[in-house]
């Protein structure tokens, strides 16, 4: 058995990534152009819930990278991926904090 | 926020997506100083916005150079490293940062992109394969990719690594400070620093936007920074004009496109720089 290439793998991650949260921001846009007069709260939500996929699709890129690295007992470039993911999680943790 | 704010925000990112994509870059460069200059959004909203249309470029242009194995994917996620803790800087630093002086980064590195389009990018000497030893080897970063015109895989080696390090620290830290994805320094770095094929660097730097620019627009997400009535229609149209551009590359002469780009950057330059030195000058003339 072949197996997986992780570009194969990353391309089709991040392909099916974009549409998704694209139809996600579409929609949100959709609800707040046809719904002005009333305050629609959901279409902000639903806003900020697609941007919110998007920041979360780089993040799940590198956990896929980590799992890869590790299978292949890639050591030193599973530890370069977590480095990554924890300086992500650190950037998370002191916008938390300035809030 | 209006439907005409939406709307606007919108066409006005489908265009500097197209524009930027008519050269493969992403249209964060352009984002910031519409919205500042024209569309009166304040310079924080405006990099939150910015950056997650970097993102959202940089996500939905990479499977391609991934299917094409241009993409380094391991030299990816070590430069990483160094790009998210230049990022995580950067969102230290921005909130003490005056914002005349980002306007005058900003300005600096438009200019810095019109000089890059200006001067044509070389591929650097290959490298012989001869001696694979040295820091390179033992983490296995070199690699091939194929050549369409010369139809066969062209071996590369990865030279310089501390140097491509240091060099991708500052790009993560502009990329933070700015909302940019900043692409415009990290090419050359692997241009001239690691040595890397054109095509390589450009689709390996192309993949690292959206992991720097995450680094950077998960803080800005979490503290409130990022407006979603501006990033969002801002993104999406980012993706769509990414899409556009990369269509009409194919029908417009690269030359005119250039020179088109160089032009856009040079007036943006001057106007950020104005923004940024304007109204002290004024207050001190007068």
């Amino acid at each position: 058995m072949k197996p997986i290439r992780i570009e194969s793998l990353l391309a089709r991650a991040l392909n099916v990534g974009t549409w998704l949260t694209s139809i996600v921001i579409a929609a949100g846009l959709m609800l707040s152009l046809f719904h002005q007069r009333t305050p629609f709260p959901t279409a902000v939500h639903i806003l900020t819930a697609g941007i919110g996929i998007f920041i979360l699709l780089p993040i799940l890129r590198v956990i896929l990278m980590l799992i890869f690295f590790a299978k292949e007992r890639d050591y030193k470039f599973t530890a370069a991926a977590a480095v990554v993911l924890l300086t992500i999680f650190a950037g998370l943790a002191i916008g938390i904090l300035a809030k | 926020m209006n439907t005409g704010t939406e709307l606007w925000l919108f066409t006005v990112s489908v265009a500097a997506g197209a524009l930027g994509g008519m050269l493969g870059m992403a249209s964060g460069i352009f984002i910031v100083p519409i919205l500042t200059l024209w569309g009166h959004v304040d310079i924080r909203s405006a990099i939150g916005a910015s950056i997650v249309s970097v993102i959202a470029c940089s996500c939905s242009s990479a499977a391609p150079f991934l299917k094409g194995r241009l993409t380094n994917v391991r030299l990816a996620i070590l430069l990483e490293t160094a790009t998210t803790a230049g990022a995580l800087s950067g969102v230290l630093l921005v909130g003490t940062i005056p914002v005349s002086y980002l306007f005058f980064i900003f300005g600096v590195i438009l200019l810095i992109s019109a000089q890059q389009m200006l001067a044509k990018r070389r591929d650097p000497a290959l490298a012989p394969i001869l001696s694979l030893t040295g820091r390179s080897t033992t983490w296995r970063l070199d690699s091939t990719y194929p050549d369409r015109t010369l139809g066969r895989d062209i071996a590369y080696r990865v030279q310089r690594l501390p140097i491509g390090m240091v060099l991708m620290y500052v790009a993560g830290l502009i990329s933070a400070l700015l909302g940019i994805g900043s692409g415009v320094l990290k090419v050359p770095a692997m241009d001239t620093a690691l040595r890397l094929p054109i095509k390589v660097s450009s689709a390996t730097s192309n993949f690292m936007i959206s992991v720097t620019a995450a680094a950077s627009a998960g803080a800005y997400f979490v503290r409130g920074d990022i407006v979603a009535p501006v990033a969002g229609p801002v993104a999406l149209g980012s993706v769509v004009g990414a899409i556009l551009g990369a269509r009409l590359l194919m029908s417009i002469s690269n030359e005119r496109v250039r020179l088109l780009f160089v032009v856009v950057l040079v007036a943006l330059a001057a106007q950020m720089l104005v923004a940024a030195f304007g109204k002290d000058w004024f207050r001190g003339i007068a």
